[in-house]
């Protein structure tokens, strides 16, 4: 079951087409990047499916039902900026995240020293840094420790210090399950914690699947035959590759950059008798696709 | 109202007294409010007793005290009505705080839908228009007594009028700051609007004067149409010598209250579905 499918997702400001008919879906358990340079459209679309801009056109679910404020009860969201009343403390504005969430206060405490605010957790918001306020953000977000997680850009705004913090905690809370949406503009982010991702450009999803496979900095050929178990046994014999992988009719074999030899790929499958139907390099980079997403 | 829909705004109150006990305006205005209407009728009942009726030993102008019961209704509603500002401005902080915050988009993450944003904003305005009736209904009580009359109930349907028009005030400042959503913009245009209303309600009591004078059609005040001042026109000073001279004058057009009351009425209904769409319907 998906946590989040996307139908056709469109959102128009005007003759500005912020998103023009996105459709994806959110495995469960996944942590899942949202990529694309700043005004691709992502705080958009995390804004139409947590109901706080109306879309155009378009659909999307949540845990597989037409969404409702009960669904976004049990996601932890952090949009755009922490977003708290600043003459509130933040134990009493987490008070009212908790009763909003329609969970206990046993939690604060808990969610607090989790993002090291323990200590300042009696100051008004207004005198948080803004380091501190994203990190409050993050503790509103834990409350009532949710399956899943959507957050916006989290480590905007942190030090080298609260940017590795976060990305751990984030990977400690996907290793217990949860799955995490995650917009970001930075590529080495997703690459670094997400293990799903959808790339965004101008509000078009140019690609969306996962990490390994899309950010991939390999050459990936593609083989295909009629007998696809002695394809896959001739392969495995082939070495040189760093990846084996099936999907569907298609053998996939990694290759780092360059040392791909189609040609002597070609000749190994003919002398053991199997003529290939499909022969295709793929070459997918980190640069490649930050240059196709800036330009 | 069923049990659950009590429960649903109770559940809403809750949180929002969460969000208003530690708010520092809350309390300041709360206080200028409350000090206010004991004060401002205080001056009218000291100026009454202590300046007037010396000036008047022989009550030409009014012999009893307008806080005398029956009276005092009427009177504490209709000066009480002076600052019914501040639960407005009050009202205009607390939902313009949510969108400079951006809290009414966070509240929606955390698990309200988009009514909940609304209905408990209009739950405050109708609370703080109810506390201000009690407020008024206390005070003309206390001044009642205090002016050594014994109770009646005549004229209590001024009280009434009273929290019609509280909530007038209230809702306005509520579609104003949801239309506006800038703090500074929102005040600014509650104000203007306010004293450009009472401009053009003077402007529009002349014309009806005018065409009952010379074209003999008496269509009422029409100043006493208008949003605001069709809630307000249905508190009067009671009645007393000048005020008499001053209604009586032929030249006056004739005060067709239940318009008033029924305009009063579709206004509020107009205020409510206005603020509430806005927040159902369009981008937070």
């Amino acid at each position: 079951m998906p946590v989040l499918s996307i139908e056709s997702l469109r959102k128009d400001y005007g003759k500005i087409q912020a998103l023009k008919g996105v459709s994806f879906s959110v495995p469960k358990g996944c942590v899942f990047g949202i990529l694309g340079p700043n005004g691709s459209g992502k705080t958009t679309l995390l804004g139409l499916i947590m109901d706080i801009l109306k879309p155009t056109s378009g659909s999307y679910k949540l845990f597989d039902e037409e969404p409702n404020e009960s669904h976004r009860r049990q996601i932890g969201t952090f949009l755009e900026t922490p977003n708290f009343y600043h003459y509130l403390s933040a134990v009493q504005n987490l008070e009212i995240s908790a009763a909003i969430k329609q969970r206990g206060k046993e939690d604060i405490e808990k969610v607090l020293e989790t993002v090291n605010l323990s200590q300042r957790k009696h100051s008004r918001f207004s005198t948080y840094s803004l380091g501190m306020k994203q990190r409050l953000a993050i503790a509103s977000c834990l409350l009532g420790s949710p399956e899943v997680l959507v957050l916006d850009e989290p480590t905007n705004g942190l030090d080298p210090v609260g940017i590795a913090e976060t990305r751990e905690l984030i990977k400690k809370l996907a290793q217990q399950g949860k799955t995490i949406i995650m917009a970001s503009h930075l590529l080495d982010e997703v690459e670094k914690v997400c293990t799903h991702v959808a790339i965004l450009k101008k509000g078009e999803l140019i690609t969306t699947g996962r990490v390994d496979e899309i950010l991939a900095n390999e050459d990936i050929v593609e083989l295909g035959a009629s007998d696809t178990v002695r394809l896959q046994q001739f392969a495995e014999q082939l070495g040189g590759y760093s990846n084996l992988k099936r999907s569907e009719n298609l053998l996939q074999l990694y290759y780092p950059v360059g040392t791909a030899n189609l040609e002597r790929i070609n000749q190994h499958f003919f002398n053991q008798g199997i003529v290939l139907n499909h022969l295709h390099l793929k070459k997918k980079s980190l640069e490649s696709k930050f240059f196709e997403l800036t330009n | 109202m069923n049990l659950q829909t009590d429960f649903y705004v109770i559940q809403l109150l809750k949180i929002e007294w969460l969000k208003i006990k530690n708010y520092s305006a809350f309390i300041v205005l709360g206080l200028f409010f409350l000090l206010g209407i004991l004060g401002s009728n205080y001056a009218v009942f000291y100026l009454k007793k202590n300046i007037i009726d010396k000036a008047d030993p022989t009550g030409m102008i009014a012999s009893s005290s307008p806080y005398d019961f029956a009276h005092t209704w009427q009177t504490t509603s209709y000066v009480s009505g002076y600052l019914l500002l501040l639960p407005g401005l009050l009202l205009i902080l607390l939902v313009t705080n949510e969108f400079a915050f951006r809290t009414h988009r966070q509240n929606i993450l955390d698990g309200w839908n988009r009514k909940n944003v609304i209905d408990v904003k209009i739950a405050m305005a109708l609370i703080a228009a109810v506390i201000s009736t009690i407020l008024v209904f206390i005070t003309a009580i206390i001044f009642g007594f205090a002016a050594g009359s014994s109770f009646s109930v005549t004229h209590i349907d001024a009280v009434g009028y009273f929290f019609l028009k509280a909530l007038s005030y209230n809702m306005i400042a509520l579609l104003f700051a949801v239309l506006v959503r800038k703090t500074g913009f929102a005040i600014g245009l509650y104000f203007i609007y306010m004293g450009f209303e009472n401009i053009v309600s003077g402007i529009l009591q002349a014309l009806s004067m005018k065409f009952k004078a010379e074209y003999g059609f008496d269509i009422g005040n029409m100043g006493d149409y208008l949003p605001m001042n069709a809630s307000d026109g249905l508190l009067h000073f009671p009645e007393n010598t000048i005020t008499n001279l001053a209604n009586n004058s032929k030249a006056m057009p004739h005060d067709y209250m239940y318009v008033s009351l029924v305009l009063a009425l579709v206004y509020l209904f107009v205020f409510y579905a206005w603020s509430r769409n806005r927040i159902l319907k369009t981008d937070l």
